[in-house]
């Protein structure tokens, strides 16, 4: 219904439409995000930096500049992008080798660059970059993506960058990410299910396998697996290794089982006061349900589903494939992302580290997500009514 | 439009495929949220919470008069909580000014990241208030209690002192620990993870049940004029140590203990030298404290020599052996078996009947009379009199009686035990088996704890000691009350008498071992009234320098001592119980 108004507003000046539906409900998040940002970040941030609001303002700082390229995006002509697929993948793969020599270690991890005192997670940087390459691939390639020739070359070309990204900057969620944009990019413009329901198989089977070999080799000598495969017991029983590996992953359970249905309200998380590490990174949805309850979490769930439905009728309705694509790019960046998220926060998948769009700490996160809608908001302006 | 056709439917299956998904992890949040949520609820909590206790206030310790000898005294704690202290160039103004410390001592700790830091402890409650009035941020005032002993150094090795933990150490204080120390109560209290306490979460207490009073017998004014007695004759006499001993003959009450030097139970551990024992190595420090807070009334062993013969008299009367008029003839010495044992007058005593040697204190006659009771006899009332048991004293470490098997018991062993050599007992030993054999024959428990009341005065918990009737008979204690009065009134002893009451006792003059070091050890046994004992005291001398002798020495300091309290005791209508 809204989509349909809007049109109609649309229709009376002319060609020119804004997706306020969208637009709210990211502006939604955004805030949202800042405000438990706040929450589970002020007490630790007030006992380590003597600043309760200092991540507050980072975030606040990177949102409001990632709002200005949105608004700048969002008024461009998305073909204009087109040029730039295959710089986006060579950049992106050039940015994931600076951090060789020039990444910056934060955590235990090396994942950003400094670029004029700004730092940049260069992940952020080739979800996006993929997103406007396999576009331009795949609408270049027309009818050729039917072969087996087009599909795995669809399908093949964004795993050198993910396994940069795994290899050089150790982010395993970010890997799984750019190749969850590729397939379910792949997945729209082919016509077949076949190959995608065997594909899910394949994933099916490795994942079991791995979990199979994982406990058979820890009931044998533990010692022998990497962290990643320590990981996925914790997952299993991740009371047994609360101390331990399962620290995160149990304290979030806390958090959430203690928030019950309705919360303890909003700012009176308990475990945000030290025992969940960096509450306002990866875990903060385990923050939000203490706070706010069961009420709150599906409440949050529900709004990230309406983004989602929102890209599908901005996808269904662009001018083009090139635009459609975009946006399906974008939507499978964030619905992977939310899905993995919420997965790990309670602890149905095993831990890795993966952020919940827009709410989350971390700034290059939420400027390249901003962009990204930026370029929805141009594609959907780009609707013409007579399409629908 | 074909292609764009499935675009959108396969479009829509992703949104779908991403609906399904969310709808199933909405479930696992239900799941998680509503049917887990009081096990989680529950870890959470368990996490969250940290219990700490309160102290429950120690039961104080009161004299026979309701004099306090051992109290509490509230004493504050003062730390500084970094994340909380808002002004911290006052609270380091104020906390140097009030507590008495240099600036940079304290701006150390105000500064210092930690969740807690204890600025000084053993503040007295005047000092902490006035702290807690300005009302800092981030400064806390915690009040505890302390052990305090109102009197120092009065009855120390009787009553014992508490340590770090408010727990007993030595004494009373350990003995009746489960009484005095009360039960702590909990503050549950809801923490960060780093322990700091969040003052906007509740708490939750349990509060702390204080400790029972405990009434004792000893009697503070006793007490003071027997310390005093002991120290003026420990001074005048240049004596290593000076015990005095004061009971209740009849029911085994403990008026008096004293054991000087004593220590000051205020500070346990500063040596009487004025020396903190710190300074010492750890094993020398033990050494010298536990040499300090030793109580030779209980802990050490000694031959009692001469008030020996109390018991030995007692024997021989119960067992027939002898009688009050039966005659002995002293010439100095005799002789048992191959050995020719002295008697203490060279030119002997002459013709003696048994109540004059053992006024006398003669021990020619005392070896008689144990010869004539024999070796097995002597030791069944040996163990009747209960010598062979210690006394049950309500006090830690009591010794055992050191004393020779049966067995290896021959003439000369049994000729010196009877008048009091070549074993060992304690002086509460001694004390108590000779109220038995004057009270009448009943053999009572030396002890200090009368009752115990709970702090509100409510429950009052009486102590009962055992008594045994059968030690001698009414007669044979009616007989040793005349001769021992007599020992007073006119022989050995009668530098014991106080007129206007009548008097029994025994001296004793005992050398210590090796013989020959000159090492002596001079002792008195007094009790009075001598008809109807009431009070019954034990004065020992630990080598004293010049005149040695029981009769002249330590007489005359239960004389003195009975002068004083027994008009006093008169007057507290003490009587028989």
């Amino acid at each position: 219904m809204a989509q349909r108004n809007a049109s109609r507003r649309g229709q009376k000046k002319g060609e020119s439409f804004m997706d306020y539906s969208l637009l709210f409900i990211v502006l939604f998040l955004v805030g949202f995000g800042m405000v438990m940002v706040f929450s589970s970040s002020s007490y630790e941030a007030n006992l380590k930096l003597g600043d309760s609001t200092s991540y507050l303002r980072q975030q606040l700082f990177a949102s409001i500049l990632g709002l200005v390229a949105m608004m700048v995006v969002a008024n461009i002509p998305y073909h204009f992008w087109e040029r730039f697929a295959v710089p986006a993948y060579i950049g992106s793969a050039v940015l994931i080798l600076l951090i060789i020599p020039f990444g910056h270690e934060s955590g235990g991890a090396t994942r950003w660059l400094y670029i004029a005192g700004i730092s940049l997670q260069v992940a952020e940087v080739a979800k996006l970059g993929m997103i406007l390459f396999l576009s331009s691939l795949i609408c270049t390639l027309g009818k050729g993506i039917r072969t087996n020739k087009g599909f795995l070359l669809v399908l093949l070309s964004p795993v050198p960058i993910a396994a940069m990204i795994y290899l050089i900057t150790n982010n395993l969620s970010s890997a799984i990410i750019v190749m969850g944009i590729a397939v379910l990019m792949l997945f729209v413009s082919c016509p077949d299910y076949k190959r995608f329901f065997l594909l899910g198989l394949i994933v099916l089977a490795v994942a079991a396998a791995l979990v199979f070999y994982v406990v058979q080799t820890a009931e044998a000598h533990v010692d022998d697996l990497d962290f990643r495969g320590a990981r996925i017991l914790a997952w299993l029983d991740p009371e047994a290794y609360s101390d331990d590996r399962a620290f995160q992953t149990i304290q979030a359970l806390y958090a959430i089982g203690s928030g019950g249905v309705l919360g303890k309200g909003l700012g009176q998380s308990m475990q945000k006061r030290g025992f969940l590490p960096e509450a306002q990174n990866d875990m903060i949805f385990s923050i939000i349900c203490e706070e706010l309850g069961l009420f709150g979490g599906i409440a949050v769930i529900v709004m990230f589903l309406l983004l989602i439905w929102r890209l599908m009728i901005i996808a269904n309705n662009a001018p083009d494939l090139y635009g459609a694509l975009l946006v399906v790019g974008v939507l499978g960046h964030i619905a992977v992302q939310v899905i993995l998220n919420i997965a790990v926060v309670t602890n149905t998948i095993p831990n890795t580290g993966i952020s919940l769009p827009f709410i989350s700490y971390g700034g290059s996160s939420v400027m390249f997500l901003l962009i990204e809608i930026g370029l929805t908001l141009s594609v959907a302006k780009g609707i013409h009514l007579k399409d629908l | 439009m074909n292609h764009k056709t499935y675009h959108r439917s396969k479009t829509v299956t992703v949104f779908f495929l991403c609906a399904i998904v969310l709808f199933g992890l909405a479930g696992r949040l239900v799941y998680l949220m509503v049917f887990q949520s009081e096990y989680y609820t529950l870890k959470a909590r368990e996490l969250h919470e940290r219990e700490r206790s309160i102290k429950a206030a120690r039961g104080r310790i009161i004299d026979a008069n309701g004099k306090i000898l051992a109290d509490n005294k509230t004493v504050c704690t003062v730390s500084v909580i970094h994340s909380q202290i808002k002004d911290a160039e006052k609270v380091i103004a104020v906390l140097s000014e009030e507590l008495g410390l240099s600036q940079d001592y304290v701006r150390k700790r105000v500064e210092k990241y930690s969740s807690i830091e204890k600025i000084k402890s053993n503040v007295d409650k005047v000092t902490g208030d006035a702290i807690r009035s300005y009302a800092m941020d981030g400064v806390k005032v915690d009040e505890d209690y302390k052990r305090y002993y109102p009197y120092d150094t009065l009855a120390s090795k009787a009553l014992g002192f508490t340590g770090g933990d408010n727990q007993g150490i030595i004494g009373l204080e350990v003995i009746y620990e489960e009484y005095l120390k009360g039960e702590a109560g909990t503050i549950l209290t809801v923490t960060d993870a780093k322990g700091v306490e969040q003052d906007e979460e509740g708490e939750a207490r349990v509060e702390p049940v204080s400790g029972r009073d405990l009434y004792v017998s000893l009697d503070i004014n006793i007490q003071s004029y027997a310390t005093q007695l002991a120290k003026q004759t420990m001074e005048t006499k240049e004596a290593d140590r000076v015990s005095i001993l004061v009971m209740n003959p009849q029911n085994g009450e403990i008026l008096a203990m004293v054991d000087v030097p004593e220590f000051d139970l205020n500070n346990p551990y500063t040596l009487q030298n004025g020396m903190d024992a710190m300074a010492y190595s750890e094993k020398k420090r033990q050494e010298l404290l536990n040499a300090m807070w030793r109580n030779g009334c209980i802990n050490d062993t000694y031959e009692p020599g001469s008030t020996f013969k109390i018991i030995t008299a007692a024997a021989g009367l119960e067992s027939g052996a002898v009688k009050p008029e039966d005659t002995f003839n002293c010439p100095g010495f005799i002789m048992v078996e191959d050995r020719k044992i002295r008697c203490h007058k060279v030119g002997g005593h002459g013709a003696e009947n048994f109540v004059q040697g053992t006024m006398n204190s003669c021990n020619p006659v005392f070896i008689t009379v144990g010869l004539r009771i024999g070796v097995e006899r002597y030791y069944s009332y040996f163990r009747q009199f209960g010598l062979l048991d210690k006394t049950g004293v309500d006090l830690p470490g009591e010794a055992g009686t050191i004393m020779h098997k049966m067995e290896n018991i021959g003439p000369v062993e049994l000729a010196t035990i009877s008048f009091g050599q070549s074993f060992q007992i304690t002086p509460i030993q001694l004390a108590t088996t000779a109220s038995s054999i004057v009270n009448g024959g009943r053999r009572i428990t030396p002890h200090f704890a009368v009752k115990a009341v709970s702090a509100d005065g409510t429950d009052s918990l009486v102590f009962s000691y055992p008594v045994r009737n059968d030690v001698v008979s009414a007669e044979t204690s009616e007989t040793m009350r005349y001769i021992l009065e007599q020992v007073v009134a006119e022989g050995s002893g009668k530098n014991g008498a106080v007129e206007g009451y009548r008097v029994g006792g025994k001296t004793a003059t005992s050398q210590t071992l090796p013989r020959g070091s000159g090492r002596y050890i001079a002792s008195f046994l007094g009790f009075a009234p001598a008809d109807d004992p009431q009070v019954l005291a034990l004065a020992i001398i630990h080598n004293p320098q010049g005149t040695y002798y029981g009769g002249q020495i330590a007489a005359p300091v239960v004389r003195q001592l009975f002068e004083n309290i027994l008009p006093y005791l008169e007057k507290k209508g003490y009587n028989r119980t």
